[in-house]
């Protein structure tokens, strides 16, 4: 059984039509890129994936549980217990230092704790920044940041939404080459959605959506 | 070990908005500030103006209907009636000094030196220490610390004039000492010729009938300007405090409302943020609430300081003496603080829940 299955998915909103009877599936492990132009859908997607969103129809299912008609509370028990998010904006809390931002996403899934927290800081390379705030971090650090908070949890999906889109693109390669390594060592799925070729590469599977629709699904074989 | 993490985030999150958080419990502390000074100046107004309507005298009046007197165990029958507030006997009579008739009265001995009088000298003391009125200083030569010589019946008594009352009324022209040496000096033991009665306001008719039926030979006088005027200035004055209080405590909540607003707006993407991490809504609206109950505590503590300061200085300024605030009072105050910044704070936390993370973060 896959372990993330979407079953015709739609997602409505008022006057537009995001998502139209959207049907994939995606192994346990697999690192699978969402590409495609703005308003595609492929955040909508996202979203709905991460329990951010409810699908207008359709079944969500993510390690044989469908999360589409979850209420609210439970969508965010779901969030905490499964997945990491790493947004295109890091959205760091600017009051905290690095390793207070990871400990608050410790907060919310159980309990701080400052050793694991700067351990995965210095996993991403930070060990030098642990208690700087965010707006004395750069871009990159910042990002790296995220991942380490993404990851704190060790939740078995991680979903990052444009996670280089303001990064140069020697960061954006840091980052990429991070996530691979994480990657390679637990075997978390994750998709990522970017409309950067460069970006798109570094995966083992490619979704190309257009207009609300799953245009054309690619498996590479570069991990 | 979560509540730890718990006031971790929280004294970072208060500590980054330190300023709002000071102008919302500055909000708080004016109105519990009011709120106390008001009760505490009422408190003290009933206080204050009953002791000085006292120094006019009691506002039920019991008198014997025909000649005569009552037993002194009339008092303290009257003294137990409902809601009877203090209750005291006189007596009346004379007495001579130097064969010349001089009026007496008689009091009890403990509310001799409460009923407000103004006294020149100091109050008695011994067994043998009266009080003289102030006419008689002059008429009889009588200084403070003299001694003199009362007659009435063939029975002479020593006593020593220890002050001086002056009262505007009967008692400038009369001896005033205790039941006790007015008894011996006017030959009337165990008799009271007037009862003074200090009954609830409101509750005068009530009692008046209650000592009538009680007492058959009694004619009850209520003092009604006196009863009236007291009743009237209190109610007036504590609807005046009672409506500046409520616009007040209204134009505060406005203000904490529109601040904890404008916290909740500034804080969109935390709370997004907060959401994608898995809080509910019960975690975040902790975090909300956590800070309107820090601001309820500060604003009340800090009201309660300014309202008894203020409380205090309008009644030196008033009565020229300090008023004592009952002590329930800084815990109501503490807990409408915490009531207003809370109940001020609800609507805007509501709205903090209804926050969509995805649409937040998406930076829209």
């Amino acid at each position: 059984m896959a372990f993330i299955e979407l079953k015709g998915i739609i997602k409505e909103y008022k006057t537009t039509h995001a998502l139209r009877g959207i049907d994939v599936t995606i192994e346990k492990g697999q690192w699978l890129n969402m590409v495609g132009p703005s308003g595609s859908g492929k955040s909508t997607l996202l979203n709905i994936i991460g329990s951010l969103d409810s699908p207008t129809a359709g079944e969500v299912l993510i390690d044989g549980r469908d999360i589409s008609r979850l209420s609210e509370d439970d969508m965010a028990v779901f969030r905490r217990e499964k997945i990491g998010f790493i947004f295109q904006q890091s959205h760091l809390i600017p009051y905290l230092s690095a390793v207070e931002n990871v400990m608050l996403a410790q907060y919310f899934h159980s309990m701080s704790d400052e050793k694991e927290a700067t351990d995965a800081l210095v996993r991403v390379g930070l060990e030098h920044r642990l208690g700087h705030r965010p707006s004395q971090l750069s871009g990159g650090e910042q990002q790296r940041v995220c991942i380490a908070r993404a990851l704190i949890n060790s939740p078995q999906i991680l979903l990052a939404d444009e996670p280089t889109g303001n990064l140069d693109r020697e960061n954006t390669k840091i980052i990429l080459e991070l996530l691979k390594k994480i990657h390679a060592e637990e075997q978390f799925t994750i998709v990522l959605v970017t409309h950067d070729p460069f970006v798109a590469q570094w995966g083992q599977r490619i979704l190309t959506m257009e207009d609300g629709k799953i245009k054309c699904d690619e498996f590479l074989c570069r991990l | 070990m979560k509540k730890r993490w718990f006031l971790f985030f929280f004294r970072k999150s208060v500590a980054q908005r330190r300023g709002r958080v000071a102008i919302a419990s500055a909000a708080v502390t004016l109105a519990v500030a009011l709120m106390t000074a008001m009760i505490g100046v009422t408190v003290g107004i009933r206080e204050k103006l009953g002791s000085e309507l006292k120094a006019y005298g009691a506002n039920i009046i019991v008198s014997p209907l025909r000649e005569g007197d009552f037993a002194y165990d009339a008092l303290a029958m009257i003294a137990k009636l409902p809601s009877v507030e203090d209750a005291t006997g006189q007596v009346l009579g004379n007495t001579f000094v130097d064969q010349q008739a001089i009026e007496v009265i008689g009091i009890d001995a403990k509310k001799i030196s409460s009923m407000g009088w103004r006294i020149f000298g100091k109050w008695p003391e011994g067994n043998d220490e009266i009080l003289a009125g102030i006419n008689l200083k002059a008429a009889l030569r009588l200084q403070e610390g003299q001694r003199i010589f009362v007659e009435k019946d063939g029975t002479k008594k020593e006593l020593v004039i220890s002050g001086f009352v002056e009262k505007g009324g009967a008692e400038d022209r009369a001896l005033i000492m205790t039941i006790r040496q007015a008894w011996t000096v006017t030959g009337t033991e165990g008799r009271l010729q007037s009862i003074l009665v200090r009954g609830k306001s409101g509750q005068l008719e009530t009692i008046g009938a209650a000592i009538r039926s009680a007492l058959d030979n009694a004619a009850v006088k209520t003092v009604r300007q006196v009863a009236l005027a007291e009743e009237s200035l209190l109610g007036k004055i504590q609807l005046l405090m009672m409506l500046v209080t409520l616009v007040v405590i209204f134009a505060s909540a406005i203000s904490v409302t529109s601040t904890m607003g404008a916290n909740v707006l500034e804080r969109r993407e935390e709370i997004g943020l907060m959401k994608a991490l898995g809080a509910t809504r019960r975690n975040i609206s902790l975090f909300y609430m956590a800070e309107a109950v820090l601001i309820g505590i500060i604003g009340g503590l800090a009201g309660y300081a300014l309202g008894f300061l203020s409380a205090q200085a309008i009644s030196k300024g008033a009565f020229n003496s300090y008023i004592g605030i009952p002590l329930p009072i800084p815990l109501a105050a503490l807990c409408m603080g915490v009531i207003v910044a809370i109940g001020s704070s609800y609507f805007p936390v509501r709205g903090a829940m209804k926050y969509d993370p995805a649409i937040i973060l998406r930076g829209e």
